[in-house]
């Protein structure tokens, strides 16, 4: 699938957090979208996994306008997009039921009846599962309750959760904010074997550096709009708009 | 007859300290409490989870009033609701009056406030961001809704515990709706440990008074303790 936010405009209340946005997430590739604290960047993720319905433009899968499919259709649409929020969120129930639940939810009841009672009885654990904690580096972690984790480990875990139901599209928000050198360094590889499995990848960041070392494209989002587009190397050693450059320069010399 | 066998038969010829009597007593209290309790929470905590989800105006009123709802006196509950299967009533020609369904019916008008007031504070602590998680990860509204309910699930238990507590130590509906009724053979038709301990007081019964009180206390007792070990063993609260 082939997601893209077409001329959108929305807010919250008064006025438009995001005005005339147009971008698209192509497969096997990642996209950076780069910006200050609290230009819209959650925002414009929130709306590419079909979280809310934008105030004005659309929100396509593959040239279809989402929103005006039925409500069916747009959960199919909403189950290739996986999502790792900013903050991770876990259920409070041991790893493997967290990454195992994006598989749960795409059962029919009766199969999901089925594996929770072999769960039960001590079914061993479904292989993409552990391929996406073995991509984070916590597969030795199955058992642990998610609320004992340390942060960074949770942050990782969300992200296995996504990675589990290998979508085809995958939106990180700040994917790598509580997490230390290394573990930054383990999501960046994760992201980039995400890219290899032909998923397309949008990550929300303001960490330049991070923009630099993993993304295809980039985008940077000012003043409600995005102010400039295109491959890396582009936007960051020659940007179209001087305010790119101006930001660039003021979060390297920072 | 010695003093002492005097003693022993009066006790047992003064109807009723019986354990039949008892037990069906017992019986008749469980039945009407289980059964309002269980059709609470099947009607509060799809209410509970409606009213925690959404945004709405007058969201604040509507809580407030569950809350008031929760202290309401059972006497006028009691009163509405007999009035309401009474012959002019509109559940009039289901003939409740004085039956065990009509003490269901004032008890669920009870511990329904209950029920819904502590499930909703319940679901209303479950971090929005779980929520959000669930939708994420491709879950439909009902998928987000049994995670809300399994993360809120030591709450939930607690409201049941508590409409349950409420329900089968309330006195004043069961007594004017039920009528306190024992059939002719000695056993309980409408008569409650709350509505029997009411009535064996206030005959001098005391030692009747005083076991059926043990049995309720026992019984509230039990109940909590389940609870207590389903938080327990059941993952943490948060
Ligand atoms: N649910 C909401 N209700 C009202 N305002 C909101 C809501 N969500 C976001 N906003 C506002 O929209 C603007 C953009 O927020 P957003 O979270 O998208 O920014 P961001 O670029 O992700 O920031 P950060 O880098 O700090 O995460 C902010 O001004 C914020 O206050
Ligand atoms: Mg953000």
């Amino acid at each position: 699938m082939t997601l893209a936010l077409e001329g959108v405009s929305h807010g919250y209340g008064d006025g438009f957090v995001l005005e005339d946005v147009s971008l698209t997430a192509h497969s096997g590739e990642v996209l950076a979208v780069i910006g200050p604290s609290g230009v819209g960047k959650s925002t414009l993720l929130r709306l590419l996994a079909l979280f809310e319905r934008p105030d004005r433009g659309s929100v396509t899968d593959d040239g279809t306008d989402v929103w005006t499919l039925s409500t069916q259709e747009r959960l199919a649409a909403r189950r290739g997009v996986a999502t790792v929020f900013q903050e991770a969120s876990l259920f409070g129930a041991s790893v493997r039921r967290n990454v195992e639940y994006g598989l749960r939810v795409r059962k029919s009841w009766p199969a999901r009846l089925r594996h929770e009672l072999a769960t039960r009885l001590g079914m061993p654990t479904d292989a993409a599962v552990l391929d996406a904690l073995e991509t984070v580096g916590l597969a030795d972690q199955l058992d642990q309750h998610a609320a004992s984790l340390s942060g960074g480990e949770a942050q990782r875990v969300a992200f296995a959760r996504a990675l589990a139901y290998d979508p085809d599209v995958l939106l990180l928000d700040e994917p790598t904010s509580d997490l230390d050198p290394r573990n930054t360094a383990l999501i960046e590889r994760a992201v980039l074997e995400a890219r290899r499995r032909d998923i397309g990848v949008v990550v929300a960041t303001h960490d330049m550096h991070q923009a630099e070392r993993i993304a295809d494209r980039v985008a940077v989002l000012l003043d409600g709009g995005v102010i400039d587009v295109g491959d890396a190397e582009t936007v960051f050693e020659n940007p179209a708009d001087e305010r790119t450059r101006k930001f660039i320069d003021g979060e390297l010399i920072y | 007859m010695t003093l002492e066998t005097a003693i022993l038969a009066s006790s047992f010829v003064e109807f009723p300290f019986e354990w039949h009597y008892v037990r069906s007593i017992v019986r008749v209290s469980l039945y009407v409490s289980l059964v309002a309790v269980a059709l609470s929470t099947l009607f509060s905590l799809p209410l509970a989870l409606a009213i925690g989800f959404s945004e709405f105006r007058g969201k604040r009123l509507v809580t407030a009033v569950i809350n008031t709802g929760m202290g309401f006196p059972s006497v006028v509950v009691g009163l509405v609701v007999l009035f309401a299967v009474s012959n002019q009533g509109p559940l009039g020609p289901l003939n409740l009056v004085f039956t065990p369904e009509a003490m269901i019916l004032s008890q669920f008008v009870l511990a329904a406030p209950v029920v819904t007031g502590v499930s909703l504070a319940a679901v209303s602590g479950v971090d929005r961001r779980v929520r959000d998680a669930a939708y994420a990860m491709g879950g439909t509204r009902l998928d987000v809704a049994l995670v809300v309910i399994k993360e809120a699930r030591y709450g939930i238990a607690t409201a049941i515990l508590a409409g349950f507590g409420r329900a089968v130590s309330e006195v004043g509906s069961v007594l004017i709706v039920g009528g306190n009724i024992a059939s002719a053979d000695g056993t309980s038709y409408t008569r409650t440990l709350t509505t029997a301990i009411q009535l064996e007081a206030r005959q001098g019964r005391f030692e009747t008074a005083m076991l059926l009180g043990a049995i309720l206390v026992a019984l509230v007792l039990v109940v909590n303790a389940i609870v207590i070990r389903l938080g327990g063993t059941g993952g943490r609260y948060r």
